[in-house]
């Protein structure tokens, strides 16, 4: 396997970064997310982002369309950036898994969101595996995530203590290594064996389990804490909802996207005040229900990669995975 | 040991049926979370813990049984029996519909680096903790333990006077940086006990007054009006900026509020009685005019 001292890190991502618009994870006085490279700067390639990477090809808020009249005249355009090469480097395995589901949504299925599509087809992938459990409350492993590997990307690096054993994954990734090869040794290598996992969820047969409880008591219950915000919706890393507004100034406007969350009280609210999810109960459920059960249904995957965000930072400690332990332990009639 | 006093307060509660609902913490995820729990039969008591972990305030709880039949119980550190001296005040509950049991509360601990350390005494207070002037509960039906001493907390409006000798571009300058990392999920104005109306401005669409944009001009619009109405109400629990997942220091422009009502209105903390109304919520003729 081909490897690389730790130490000469941050000078190959300087070469790279005379290549591609790089982002890499940083950690400096805000929140830990990806963000562009500068050399010398806060390059942070321990642990998880706090931050997970959906923003880069599906920012909070994006400008889609303007347009403008001019008497009986009107323009359209749409605003889609012009393709720029840029390298995310450094996503963990979970982040990986993530991409993977958020291409199914906006990639298949007969629909291809352009928007998505066009940052997403420029950019060039390079994971950092996990030798286990990045923080306390992560939990990927019971998610059907490799941690210590991704195959979904164009290089993926093996985390082997002092130094990284580089392993192309496609065929652009065969060309990066070739290129930056004076970065690399040839080396035997021995991946470290995976330490433990302190929450091992069982979802085994889920989804199945869940096809039977809509009406169950249990959202009732484990809704009850829930304060309603968007912590969790907006720090997962597969959660994708979003709206549509616009605004217009004179004769001129645009429409843009921006994130939504399945948590707030008007997210359903349709025209007219009517809400089908009127209470904490409903909004719950349906998190959990697109989750573990809709999102497999139509993909044939959990939308849940185990990153422990949502459990890492909701205020009232909403467990994913002692609600799966719940569900598993609910008797049906 | 509390934790007992508290199962044994809840489950005799509960026989007697004296209370439909007791609101407390139950054990978490790990040794060092402790989660809002909600308990309805006595068999479940036991679920009940009050450690070094019982950061939540349960007042805003109590805004989900507004229309309850029977009363509710509610464990009430300092800062959640000031929430609910406000919320009695404010119409949002009431007082014979709830039953407060007090605990004194010395502070509560940071989350440690890993799990496997069990080091409580090693680890420090939550930043809202070391700042707490209300460790006693100020209302209560019973109180399980004894009161614990005030300790000094030194000037708590240190950090707004740091902020107020800056120059209006820096601050601008500073706010405008903290703001753009707001995600806005809202999670500060949903644990607040003080965000108490039935549609928030911000949820109700059509209005407008504030749009769905992820930008500067938006978050500021989101954070300030937060805080302006929260003006003579915030209890300071800390709650807010607790929750907040980017740790954006909330309680900054909380307290430069309350210390601008402090100078315009006189001295007032909220929530420490029944009976002195908040500044902005009475009328008085000699209220100052200098805004006018």
């Amino acid at each position: 396997m081909k490897t690389v001292v730790k130490s000469k890190i941050s000078a190959l991502l300087d070469e790279i970064a005379k290549e591609f618009n790089l982002l890499v994870p940083t950690a400096g006085d805000g929140a830990s997310k990806f963000a562009p490279y500068t050399s010398g700067g806060q390059v942070s390639l321990d642990g998880r982002t706090l931050l997970p990477p959906k923003d880069v090809f599906f920012p909070q808020t994006e400008k889609m369309y303007k347009f403008s009249t001019d008497g009986m005249a009107g323009s359209l355009e749409t605003l889609l950036e012009a393709p720029k090469h840029q390298m995310l480097f450094g996503v963990r395995p979970c982040d990986v898994k993530s991409i993977h589901e958020l291409d199914h949504v906006f990639l298949t299925k007969g629909f291809v969101d352009e928007f998505y599509q066009s940052k997403r087809d420029r950019t060039f992938l390079v994971s950092i595996g996990c030798n286990g459990p990045a923080e306390p409350t992560c939990f990927c492993q019971s998610m059907g995530v490799n941690p210590q590997e991704s195959d979904a990307v164009d290089v993926h690096l093996f985390d082997l203590g002092s130094e990284y054993g580089a392993v192309a994954k496609s065929e652009n990734g065969e060309a990066f290594l070739q290129k930056y090869a004076s970065f690399f040794n040839e080396a035997e290598v021995q991946l470290p064996a995976i330490s433990e996992f302190a929450l091992k969820p069982d979802v085994e047969g889920i989804t199945e389990k869940l096809q039977q409880m809509f009406d169950h008591p249990l959202w009732e219950e484990v809704s009850r804490k829930c304060l309603g915000c968007g912590a969790c919706t907006y720090l997962c890393p597969t959660c994708h909802c979003f709206d549509i507004s616009g605004r217009v100034a004179g004769n001129q406007g645009f429409k843009f996207r921006c994130w939504d969350s399945c948590m707030f009280s008007e997210y359903t609210r349709m025209a007219g005040g009517h809400n089908p999810r009127p209470s904490k109960k409903e909004r719950v459920r349906n998190r959990f229900l697109h989750k573990l059960q809709y999102f497999p249904e139509r993909y044939g995957d959990l939308l849940c990669t185990g990153c422990g965000r949502c459990l890492s930072k909701c205020p009232v400690n909403m467990d994913i995975t002692n609600i799966i332990k719940q569900i598993r332990e609910v008797e049906l009639a | 040991m509390i934790t007992e006093k508290i199962r044994a307060a809840a489950k005799e509660l509960l026989e007697k049926g004296e209370v439909e609902t007791v609101i407390g913490w139950e054990r978490g995820t790990f040794w060092y979370n402790s989660t809002p729990v909600f308990i309805s039969k006595p068999e479940q008591a036991d679920r009940l813990v009050f450690d070094d972990f019982c950061a939540n305030n349960l007042a805003k709880y109590l805004l989900d049984y507004r229309n309850a039949d029977g009363k509710i119980a509610v464990f009430v550190k300092g800062c959640d029996a000031r929430a609910i001296t406000r919320l009695i005040q404010d119409n949002q509950v009431k007082r014979e519909k709830v039953y407060l049991i007090g605990i004194p509360c010395t502070g509560m601990k940071e989350a440690p680096k890993t799990v496997s350390s069990q080091d409580v005494a090693g680890l420090p207070l939550l930043a809202k903790c070391q700042s707490c002037a209300t460790p006693n509960p100020v209302i209560y039906d019973i109180l399980l333990g004894d009161p614990v001493p005030q300790k000094e907390v030194g000037n708590r409006f240190a950090g707004v006077e740091a902020l107020e000798a800056k120059g209006a571009d820096e601050k601008y300058e500073h706010w405008g940086k903290l703001f753009s990392e707001c995600i806005r999920c809202y999670a500060c104005r949903n644990v607040c006990p003080a965000c108490n109306c039935r549609e928030c401005a911000f949820d109700a669409n059509g209005l407008n007054w504030l749009g769905k944009q992820n930008n500067l001009q938006e978050n500021q619009m989101f954070n300030m009006t937060r805080a302006m109405h929260v003006a003579g109400r915030c209890i300071e629990c800390g709650e807010c900026e607790r929750v907040c997942p980017m740790g954006l220091p909330l309680m900054d422009i909380n307290r430069k509020i309350i210390k601008d009502l402090n100078e315009l209105f006189g001295s007032y903390d909220a929530g420490l009685n029944l009976e002195d109304r908040p500044p902005l919520g009475q009328y008085k003729l000699d209220d100052p005019e200098k805004f006018m």
